[in-house]
């Protein structure tokens, strides 16, 4: 090349293009983002956090805990569940001809009818793919029975419980900053509010976390804590911690202003709605 | 330095190092061009094309719309039975017999076994008042619009459900029904006489 | 110097007038470069006794990685790359550096806004988006350090020789790209995401693609660019060829400021898409650069075994290669699958930026630093011994992180394995890999001491001639009358 103001245009011209396609277009399309719908409801979503779990978001960004958690939940496929809502007039045709649609076209069986629990919606098939579950459907409907189609999310963090669909951008709309995290060297917490939902249990986590999670890797943060003299009566705040990690007699442990936001935040973090970008049938 | 030809640019000096200027080697250029167009192809499958309601693994419209869950019979019947115990249940009662003296009886009523639903609809939207008879009984009514502030989903999942619970057996009602019957009405409907609703088709 | 400036000055002129500049940015960037390891090294030993050190906020985890990381980014990298630009430029535009003292006031500016930046982190302040913790109190200081720096080696490229003004060598293009790249990204990240914060989950759009146009792209740019004039020259093989390195940059700039997004991200679908389909593409330049060092060293390598600053620039190139195929096969729909969210991301991270840019930086240090001085290194012996450790510090650091990443994805893939376990048995790689950061800690020790016994001496060549100019006889001229 001869020229440096050719480089210079080469470099705008190349850096120029990725700006638009990632610091433009998602301003564009993700910064004037609204509130959405639940799906099948007329609920919106998100809802605001309250002010405590705001301030928590920020003890979260001052601690760095991003640097070990992530708050993004994955899904790796979608699948369809089909239940069988009612038999019609002639249980018995419809279901011989869901037996006869199992035979010729091999749909995978999932359970006897022996397995079936009274008083419990019956599943017919279930993880198959659309195509299959829209047949069944039709098979069953054609006999004259009722069936539908459940939409389950799939994959390894949905199969752990960590949440029921992946996130989306509605999930961090009020997030500022946004703690997406990198690495999970502890476990996902965009759902912890709903699988741990008491906030003495997050208290007692963060305080002294091998005490609830054995063999845990995660510091303790003592000092967001304080110990102090037990006064007249203890303290309704106090922690009830095992004797291993408890202060010694005459002292209680009590969170200080930061750890009741952190943990408020944390029971603030739910992503178990569905939404249209994000879909399953809510049992 | 000077006299050089200009085709020939010069060469550093010799304390700097030297510059060879042999030719690209063309198979990197096709391997680029072939990647260029596969990496094009990637992205049309891939991609949804740039619409930002599509995550993964969704890849298209067409496939996020065929995963919605319809809102079948089940999970419409579940829906409106909590919107009928949240709102209508008080005084309705969950079992659907009423308050004696109070509120009349749904389950079994003729309001609500009629063919058509389009009366029993205007019931939440607008309330009734005065006297009317349910069941061979008589009752003086004093009903708010309790279903004017539902949406068109939830008014239809609680029809659904009161026409189809407690012995009743009668087909689903549907959201966008409900919108062409609230659709009828006025800006501020004023509540239903007896007379008027007893004047209403069904 | 005449008016006419039909004297060239000599390579020693030009490297002189580096000299101060040079010793302010790399006796700073010697000093975080310790600094960092230090951090890092704590940080790592916390996993193996998460009680050590865990009363004091300003040592906990989430502080002392984030720290560390950016002491070597920001307090290392940046500064080291700009001063090899520099002197890169000076010499090969044959012009040397004139009014030095803005360059090392704004080296000094640097170096303080990486104290605030770094003291502000482990206080709390942090931002909370990767690779852009500091605070105001050290981005702004940085971000107008790097401005006066890059406004200088500007400056000295467009006062290059008339003779060489049409013909660019390809080390001028990486590096003039790099210094035009910094500034854009750096003021956009900072706009967007901290001075006027963009809503939601755009903001990690914009942090991810910071963070890659600044550790993908730009310590590719001026790594290659010091290495694509390092190794011909220390070689004594001329650059083969102008044209494929040529190729190599416009592919390089082209598809790699494309490849930040991760998959799976919670963004819509597109944008990750994109990202992988030019994360493929990156092979080509990858291929471009291999063949073009390739057939520089080919030849060459036995010959200049003991060279160390060969053997550390070769060893970066090795590495720019293999971290560029594990971004690639972390790319991989099949491999992320596996590879996301696990120990693999930091590895390749590490790699990149110790044992590339670090080490081509160690490698250009010690080939100029002494040139530029006039003095030689205090411990010149010691330069081999910090190779090995460097070299073994990082393969330690990253191999047992990589394979330990993959063990723990595929743990975390199926979901009957408890968490903990998936943490337990990442215990084992984590000791080699905290062994390898002792190591490396050791080695950076070494340059320091270095680098710092080398500004001392020319410290004290500089106070002896000043002494000797103070007890020397006033010369005495008659005047006649």
């Amino acid at each position: 090349m001869k020229n440096g103001f050719l480089i210079f245009l080469a470099s705008l011209v190349v850096l120029g293009g990725s700006w638009c396609a990632f610091v433009l277009a998602p301003v564009l399309q993700l910064g004037g983002l609204k509130q959405t719908t639940v799906l099948n409801s007329s609920d919106v979503y998100p809802v605001g956090r309250p002010g405590e779990a705001n301030q928590g978001l920020q003890v979260y960004r001052a601690e760095g805990c991003a640097a070990c958690h992530t708050e993004q939940i994955q899904q790796s496929g979608v699948a369809c569940d089909v239940v069988l809502t009612s038999v019609g007039t002639n249980e018995t045709a419809v279901r011989k001809a869901f037996e006869n649609g199992l035979k010729q076209n091999n749909w995978p069986l999932f359970m006897t009818q022996n397995f079936h629990k009274a008083g419990e919606p019956e599943m017919l098939l279930i993880n198959v793919s659309k195509e299959i579950a829209d047949a069944a459907v039709d098979t069953i409907t054609a006999a004259g029975g009722k069936a539908e189609i459940h939409i389950i999310a799939t994959g390894p963090d949905i199969a752990r419980g960590w949440g029921r669909r992946h996130s989306v951008a509605e999930d961090y709309l009020y997030d500022n900053p946004v703690q997406l995290g990198s690495v999970r060297i502890g476990p996902d917490l965009a759902d912890e509010g709903a699988r741990s939902p008491d906030a003495s249990w997050q208290l007692l986590h963060l305080y002294a976390p091998q005490s609830v999670v054995k063999g845990s890797a995660m510091p303790p943060y003592r000092y967001l804590f304080q110990i102090r003299q037990i006064g007249r009566e203890p303290s309704p705040d106090a922690l009830n911690l095992p004797k291993a990690f408890a202060p010694p007699s005459g002292y209680e442990v009590v969170p200080k202003a930061t750890a009741r936001e952190l943990a408020a935040y944390l029971l603030s973090l739910r992503a178990d709605v569905p939404l249209r970008d994000a879909p399953f049938s809510s049992r | 330095m000077s006299g050089e030809a200009k085709s020939n640019p010069p060469q550093p000096p010799a304390s700097e190092p030297g510059i060879a200027r042999s030719t690209v080697p063309v198979w990197i250029i096709v391997l680029t061009l072939m990647l260029l167009f596969l990496g094009m192809v990637y992205f049309d499958h891939h991609s949804g094309w740039f619409n930002p309601q599509i995550y993964g693994p969704y890849t298209s419209a067409d496939q996020l719309e065929s995963y919605q869950p319809k809102s079948g019979e089940a999970a419409m019947l579940a829906h409106g039975k909590a919107r009928y115990d949240q709102v209508c249940g008080l005084c309705h009662g969950l079992d659907g017999l009423g308050k004696p003296g109070q509120t009349p009886p749904l389950a079994g009523s003729e309001w609500v076994n009629t063919r058509d639903f389009q009366r029993l609809a205007r019931i939440p939207l607008e309330g009734v008042s005065g006297q009317l008879a349910v069941k061979g009984q008589a009752w003086s009514l004093s009903m708010p619009a309790m279903g004017a502030a539902m949406t068109d989903a939830d008014l239809a999942g609680v029809l659904t459900y009161i026409r189809s619970s407690w012995g009743n057996q009668n087909g689903p009602v549907t959201a966008a029904a409900v919108k062409t019957v609230r659709a009828q009405l006025g800006l501020h409907p004023q509540p239903l006489t007896a007379e008027a609703l007893k004047a209403l088709p069904e | 110097m005449t008016v006419n400036e039909t004297t060239n000055p000599s390579a020693a002129e030009i490297d002189r007038s580096c000299c101060v500049p040079l010793l302010a940015l790399f006796g700073g960037a010697a000093l975080w470069l310790v600094v960092g390891s230090v951090l890092g090294l704590l940080a790592s030993i916390k996993f193996h006794a998460p009680d050590f050190l865990a009363n004091c906020a300003w040592l906990t985890y989430g502080r002392l990685q984030p720290a560390a990381d950016d002491a070597l980014l920001y307090g290392f990298c940046l500064p080291a790359g700009l001063g090899v630009a520099l002197w890169l430029l000076a010499r090969i535009g044959q012009t040397p550096i004139r009014g030095a003292i803005i360059p090392v006031v704004a080296a000094n500016l640097w170096h303080l806004g990486v104290l605030a930046g770094l003291t502000g982190i482990l206080m709390g302040d942090s931002t909370g988006f990767t690779w852009l913790e500091f605070p105001r109190g050290g981005s702004v200081p940085v971000f107008f350090a790097y401005l006066l720096l890059a406004l200088w080696a500007m400056m000295i490229f467009a006062g290059r020789r008339p003779a060489l003004r049409d013909a660019l060598c390809p080390s001028q293009w990486f590096l003039v790209a790099a210094l035009f790249w910094f500034p854009w990204i750096y003021s956009t990240a900072n706009l967007f995401l901290i001075a006027g914060p963009v809503r939601g989950v755009a903001q990690a759009v914009i942090g991810w693609w910071f963070a890659n146009n600044l550790l993908v792209v730009w310590t590719g740019l001026v790594g290659l660019g010091t290495a694509l004039y390092f190794l011909p020259k220390l070689g004594g093989r001329p650059l083969q060829s102008h044209y494929l390195a040529l190729f190599a940059f416009w592919t390089f700039i082209l598809f790699a400021t494309w490849c930040g997004i991760p998959s799976g991200a919670p963004v819509p679908v597109w944008m990750p898409t994109l990202s992988a389909a030019a994360i493929a593409l990156l092979i080509v330049p990858l291929l471009a650069v291999f063949l073009v060092t390739w057939r520089t060293v080919r030849g060459s390598i036995k010959s200049n075994w003991n060279n160390t600053p060969f053997c550390f620039i070769g060893s970066g190139i090795d590495s720019f290669l293999l971290s560029g195929l594990m971004l690639m096969a972390m790319a991989c729909p099949q491999i992320s699958r596996v590879t996301n969210f696990t120990w693999f991301g930091p590895a390749e991270t590490q790699l990149r930026l110790y044992g590339f840019f670090a080490m081509t930086m160690f490698g250009a240090a010690y080939h100029l630093l002494p040139r530029v001085v006039g003095i030689e290194f205090p411990f010149p012996k010691l330069a081999r011994v910090h190779f090995w450790l460097s070299l073994l510090g990082i393969a330690l650091l990253v191999a047992p992180l990589a394979i330990g990443g993959v063990v723990q994805g595929l743990k975390l893939q199926n979901p009957n394995v408890a968490f903990a376990d998936t943490t337990k048995a990442m215990l084992p790689f984590l000791r080699v890999s905290t062994t390898g950061l002792l190591l490396m800690l050791l080695g950076n020790l070494l340059f320091f001491a270095n680098v710092i016994g080398l500004t001392i001496r020319w410290k004290l060549a500089l106070l002896k001639k000043f002494i000797t100019f103070v007890k020397s006889p006033l010369e005495t001229i008659e005047v006649r009358a």
